[in-house]
């Protein structure tokens, strides 16, 4: 009953996203800060580092897919991009210990990871022709912020509501 | 860290990355029509959004509001110093639009390529990464709405309808760098001149008019509006205005900058415009069938 819930969390974030983008952050030209938040990516990246690795995986391929179809015209840069993080940042959460640092560490470094990902396959696909010093100061920065405020203001809830999942998987 | 690339797991991201290779090859070539699962979660997320976007829009108009509040009396002092001007601008449409009639009654003339039908509608989303630039209305096939119709705010042209679902619609920003993304102009002046909108330069933060020739003489500030000559979009709807010329690299055509005239960040409601008269397409179609 538990782990229902947690799919339907994501999607909210995953939905939230696009009305947030669109109430509050449209920006003037002038100011061209491009602050992305990627709420469901940093969920996901928890998921990857408290359950294990195989549900990281799995609601990356779920989201990615989920996020090509709605969001963009091309399917399969997310559902690359954010399988592929949802990995990688597992396995470095096999080395560190879990705390509160550390995870809001791994998850600023997994949504720049996400990014990057995207940048690269959209740039090689010929969507973005953004220059590499722009993406690094106007967009990547102001993201990383957002993410990992977004990432502090969950942490002691939703790492609460996932270790619960964790003990219902291993009773299981 | 030994477990990170062992053989089995380095032949799963080869796999993989063909497999990304071959969905991008896939989706990349111009689809028309959703298959009916596509369809169905873009209906479902589009009514989520529907009920996100509401507070969220209240909230975020009221932060708004309190700024506004400053530049208000200015603002007003302004648009009463603008009144008369319309008025006179008023009095004058009406006799050129009369001429105009009476003319085109002379000529037998109904239908022209200059009428549409227009649809309101409400942006509930945008695409969250800024990479593809798509928003999304709440519009959908059962309203009318097609995909290639033109979407305009009211300070211009902002876009296309790229494709529809039931309920809701997606919309191409005119500065969305997909390559099937382009949009035949004219810069408005004694001569026309033509060429076309290709994307969007992040640096110069202005559209890219594309492909006018190289002799032709554009000076900053001249309006450049949709031509309407490829018999999607209604001619005449406002783009943008020059802010810059330079030639291609090659040298046998030039590029002009534009700065789009409807603020592309800042939409809230849209119009979509069916054109009326019918395609070049449908009316050989009839002929031939005669």
């Amino acid at each position: 009953m538990k782990k229902i819930l947690l799919p339907f969390l994501i999607y909210l974030a995953f939905i939230s996203e696009s009305s947030l983008v669109q109430a509050f952050l449209p920006q003037d030209a002038s100011m061209d800060w491009q602050i992305i938040p990627r709420f469901s990516m940093v969920m996901i990246l928890f998921i990857a580092m408290y359950l294990n690795t195989t549900y990281g995986l799995l609601y990356g391929l779920g989201f990615g897919l989920l996020t090509d179809l709605l969001y963009t015209d091309i399917i399969g840069v997310y559902l690359f991009s954010m399988a592929a993080t949802a990995y990688i940042t597992s396995v470095f959460s096999r080395y560190l210990f879990g705390n509160l640092i550390v995870t809001i560490f791994l998850s600023i470094i997994g949504v720049s990871i996400l990014e990057f990902f995207v940048y690269g396959l959209n740039s090689l696909i010929g969507i973005s022709n953004q220059s590499i010093d722009l993406f690094l100061y106007k967009r990547l920065l102001p993201t990383l912020i957002l993410n990992g405020l977004f990432a502090i203001l969950i942490y002691y809830p939703y790492v609460k509501y996932l270790n619960r999942i964790k003990e219902t998987i291993k009773e299981n | 860290m030994p477990h990170f690339f062992s053989n089995k797991r380095l032949i799963i991201l080869l796999v993989s990355i063909i497999i990304l290779v071959a969905l991008i090859g896939f989706s990349m070539k111009k689809r028309e029509n959703l298959t009916l699962p596509e369809q169905f979660l873009k209906d479902s997320a589009g009514l989520a959004q529907t009920i996100f976007y509401k507070p969220a829009n209240t909230i975020a108009g009221f932060f708004e509001n309190l700024s506004e509040m400053k530049q208000l009396y200015k603002e007003n002092q302004l648009l009463k110093a603008r009144l008369d001007e319309y008025a006179k601008l008023y009095v004058q449409y009406e006799a050129v639009k009369k001429t105009n009639d009476t003319l085109k009654a002379q000529l037998d003339k109904e239908e022209d390529l200059n009428d549409y039908k227009v649809r309101e509608a409400t942006v509930i989303g945008r695409s969250p990464d800024q990479w593809n630039k798509f928003i999304y209305i709440n519009k959908g096939e059962k309203d009318g709405i097609k995909p290639n119709m033109a979407v305009i705010s009211p300070q211009g042209f902002i876009g296309k309808i790229t494709n529809v679902s039931l309920f809701q619609s997606t919309v191409q920003l005119i500065s969305d760098n997909d390559r099937t993304n382009r949009f035949s102009a004219i810069v408005q002046g004694e001569q026309n001149i033509f060429g076309t909108i290709e994307g969007y330069d992040p640096k110069r933060q202005a559209l890219m008019f594309k492909k006018i020739k190289v002799d032709a003489k554009i000076k900053k500030g001249q309006k450049v509006i949709t031509s309407g000559l490829g018999d999607v979009f209604p001619p005449n709807l406002l783009i943008g205005e020059v802010i810059d010329t330079e030639p291609d690299e090659v040298g046998l055509t030039q590029t002009a900058y534009l700065k789009p005239s409807a603020n592309l960040y800042d939409l809230d409601h849209v119009m979509v415009l069916e054109r009326e008269m019918p395609g070049v397409d449908e009316s050989l179609k009839e002929k031939e069938e005669e």
